[in-house]
C-alpha cells in the first residue's frame, strides 16, 4: 500500500488525505518532504525553549496535517514553506496559506504547458505567444532566461557573468518568470 | 528542426519540475549531478524557496554535519506513525470485514428462522385443514343431532356400514341377530353406538389416508393400508340420534351389508375367506373413494365431489347407490335440481336402502 502510494503525485495524496482521511496518504506526503524541512529548519533549532528537534519536528507536523485539512494546496512545497515560516515566526495563530496572484499565474501556465504538450500546433502557438512575451521583458531579464532557459547556463556560470550572486541570479530569473506569465495570463484574457 | 527545439526550450520556462528528492540533496551540494540533472534541479530552484533555502542552510558545514541524523530519524518518526495508523486501519478493517460477516450470518439466521417457522406454521394449517373435516364428520356420527346439515349425516351414513362389514368378517363367530334385509327400524341403538365409536377410533387412518392419497392413490394406499384393529371396549351408553328423513341412518346400514354375509356359519365363512378377499378388496376402495369424495363434499369443493360420486356411481352395489343418492344432494346444493331429481329417481329405481329417503327427497324437491 505505501508503495503504491508513493508513485502517486503530490496533488492525489492531498486529495486522498483530505477527501478518504487516509493518514497513510497524509505520512507519504510529509515524509517527501521531511528531508527538506529538516534543513530549512536546522538553522532554528536549539534557540530557545521548545525549539528541540524533538519538539519542533512533531508540532511542525501536526500543524501542517491540521492545515492539510482546511486549506486548498495547489502547490505542497509553498504550503510547506509557508507553514514552516509562520512556525518560525512563532505566531500561535494559524496564518492560512494562500497562493500569491503571481504563484497562481506561474501555475497557470505550467499546466498550459502540460496540456499542450501533445499537440504540436498548440504548442507553436503556445511558443509563439511566449516568445512574445519575452521579448515584451526587460533587456536583463530576457538576457537572463535566454541564458538559463536556451542556452542551458547555470546559476554560477549567469552570477559569474553579472558578478552577481547566486541568490540575487536566482531572484532576476524568478521575477522575469513571474512577469512573463504575468503578461502571458493578461493576454489570454484580453 | 531549430525552431522545434527553441520551441521546447522556450516552453521549458514553465514546466512543472518537482522538488529535489533525498538524494538529490546533497548530490547538488556536493557538484555529482550530471549537466542535464543539474540544470532540471536549477530551474525547479527558480520557482522553489524551500528547495533553495534548503541548499542555502545544507551549504554550511555546521547544518550539514547535522541533518543527516535528523534526516533519517524525521523520515523514522514519520514512517512508524504511518506503520502504527496502517496498523490501526488494518485492524479496524478487520473488524469490520468481521462485523459484516457476523451481521450477514445473523440475517440469514434470523430470515432462516422466520423462513422455518412459517413452513411449520403453514403445515400445522394444512395437517388440521385435512384432520377437522374428518374429526367433524366422526363426531357427527356419533352424536347425529337434529339439526345437523346433510353432508356429515350423510357421512356418518356411510362410514359405518363397513365398520359392520368389518367387524363381520373379522369376527366370524360372532352371532348375528338380526336377520331381516328389510330397513331396520329407527331404534336400534346397539349397533349404531358401536359403529360410531369404532369410526371414532379410526380417523387417524382415514385421515391421514384421505390426506396422502387425496387425488391419485387411492387404491394403492388403501389395499396397502393395515386395518386397524377396532376399539371394541368404547362406550356403548350412549343412545342412537333420532335420524333425519334425508339422511340414511346407521341402523339401516349395518343392515344392509352385515346381513347378507352373517347367516352362513363361521365354517363356511372360512372356506369362503379366500374368494372374498378380492370384493372385500373392492368394496373397501370404494369405501375410501367414497369418503374421499365425502372430505370435499364436506369441504364444500361440490365440482370436485360430483365428479368423484360420479366416477364412483358406475360401481355395483351399496356405494354405487349411495354416491348416486350424494351425487343427488350435491345436486341439489348446486342448485341443479333437474339432475338432483333424476339421481334421485335413479335411487329409487335401484330399489336399495336408500329408496325411502331418495323417495322423501323426491317429494321434497
Amino acid at each position: 500500500m505505501l508503495q503504491q502510494l508513493t508513485n502517486l503525485s503530490d496533488k492525489e495524496l492531498i486529495s486522498r488525505a483530505r477527501k478518504l482521511k487516509d493518514q497513510e496518504a497524509e505520512g507519504v506526503l510529509m515524509e517527501r518532504y521531511s528531508h527538506l524541512m529538516v534543513a530549512v529548519c536546522l538553522p532554528y533549532l536549539n534557540n530557545g525553549p521548545g525549539t528541540s528537534p524533538e519538539e519542533v519536528y512533531p508540532r511542525l507536523l501536526q500543524r501542517l496535517s491540521a492545515s492539510l485539512r482546511t486549506q486548498t494546496i495547489p502547490k505542497a512545497n509553498e504550503w510547506i514553506y509557508h507553514t514552516i515560516r509562520a512556525q518560525q515566526a512563532q505566531t500561535e495563530k494559524n496564518n492560512p496559506f494562500f497562493p500569491s496572484t503571481e504563484s497562481r499565474e506561474q501555475q497557470q501556465m505550467e499546466n498550459k504547458v502540460e496540456k499542450v504538450a501533445t499537440n504540436l500546433k498548440e504548442q507553436q502557438v503556445l511558443a509563439a505567444a511566449m516568445e512574445e512575451a519575452l521579448g515584451k521583458l526587460p533587456a536583463e531579464e530576457k538576457y537572463f532566461l535566454k541564458e538559463f532557459y536556451l542556452n542551458n547556463k547555470t546559476f554560477t556560470e549567469l552570477a559569474a557573468g553579472k558578478k552577481y550572486t547566486v541568490e540575487k541570479t536566482r531572484q532576476i530569473l524568478q521575477q522575469a518568470k513571474q512577469k512573463m506569465a504575468s503578461l502571458l495570463m493578461n493576454e489570454t484574457y484580453e | 528542426m531549430s525552431n522545434l527545439e527553441n520551441n521546447e526550450k522556450i516552453l521549458k520556462i514553465f514546466s512543472n519540475i518537482r522538488c529535489l528528492n533525498r538524494d538529490q540533496l546533497p548530490r547538488y551540494l556536493d557538484g555529482r549531478l550530471t549537466d542535464v540533472e543539474k540544470h532540471l534541479v536549477e530551474q525547479h530552484l527558480v520557482d522553489c524557496d524551500l528547495c533553495f533555502d534548503a541548499l542555502q542552510v545544507l551549504q554550511q558545514p555546521q547544518y550539514r554535519e547535522k541533518y543527516q541524523p535528523l534526516a533519517s530519524s524525521m523520515q523514522q518518526f514519520i514512517r512508524a506513525s504511518i506503520k502504527r495508523i496502517s496498523q490501526v486501519h488494518k485492524v479496524e478493517r478487520y473488524q469490520r470485514q468481521e462485523q459484516k460477516k457476523e451481521s450477514f450470518l445473523i440475517y440469514f439466521w434470523v430470515v432462516a428462522a422466520i423462513a422455518i417457522g412459517a413452513g411449520g406454521i403453514y403445515l400445522v394449517q394444512q395437517q388440521s385443514k385435512f384432520k377437522t373435516p374428518v374429526s367433524k364428520a366422526i363426531a357427527s356420527n356419533t352424536e347425529l343431532p337434529a339439526t345437523q346439515s346433510e353432508t356429515p349425516r350423510v357421512q356418518a351414513a356411510i362410514v359405518t356400514p363397513v365398520r359392520t362389514e368389518n367387524e363381520v368378517s373379522r369376527k366370524p363367530a360372532e352371532p348375528v341377530t338380526t336377520t331381516t334385509p328389510a330397513p331396520a327400524p329407527p331404534d336400534m341403538p346397539k349397533p349404531v353406538v358401536k359403529d360410531s365409536v369404532k369410526t371414532k377410533v379410526k380417523p387417524p387412518a382415514t385421515a391421514a389416508a384421505v390426506k396422502d392419497s387425496i387425488r391419485d392413490s387411492a387404491r394403492k394406499q388403501l389395499t396397502a393400508a393395515p386395518k386397524s384393529p377396532e376399539v371394541k371396549d368404547a362406550p356403548k351408553d350412549k343412545p342412537a340420534t333420532p335420524e333425519q328423513k334425508d339422511t340414511p341412518t346407521v341402523a339401516k346400514k349395518t343392515e344392509d351389508k352385515p346381513e347378507p354375509k352373517a347367516p352362513p356359519p363361521p365354517k363356511k365363512e372360512k372356506e369362503d375367506a379366500p374368494e372374498k378377499k378380492p370384493a372385500a378388496e373392492s368394496t373397501s376402495t370404494d369405501e375410501f373413494l367414497y369418503k374421499a369424495a365425502m372430505v370435499y363434499h364436506q369441504q364444500g369443493d361440490l365440482n370436485e365431489a360430483i365428479s368423484r360420486y360420479k366416477h364412483l356411481s358406475e360401481s355395483p352395489g351399496k356405494y354405487g347407490e349411495l354416491s348416486r343418492y350424494q351425487l343427488a344432494v350435491c345436486y341439489r346444493s348446486k342448485g341443479q335440481t333437474g339432475k338432483a331429481r333424476r339421481m334421485f329417481k335413479e335411487v329409487v329405481r335401484m330399489n336399495g336402502s336408500m329408496k325411502d329417503k331418495a323417495q322423501a327427497a323426491l317429494d321434497n324437491l
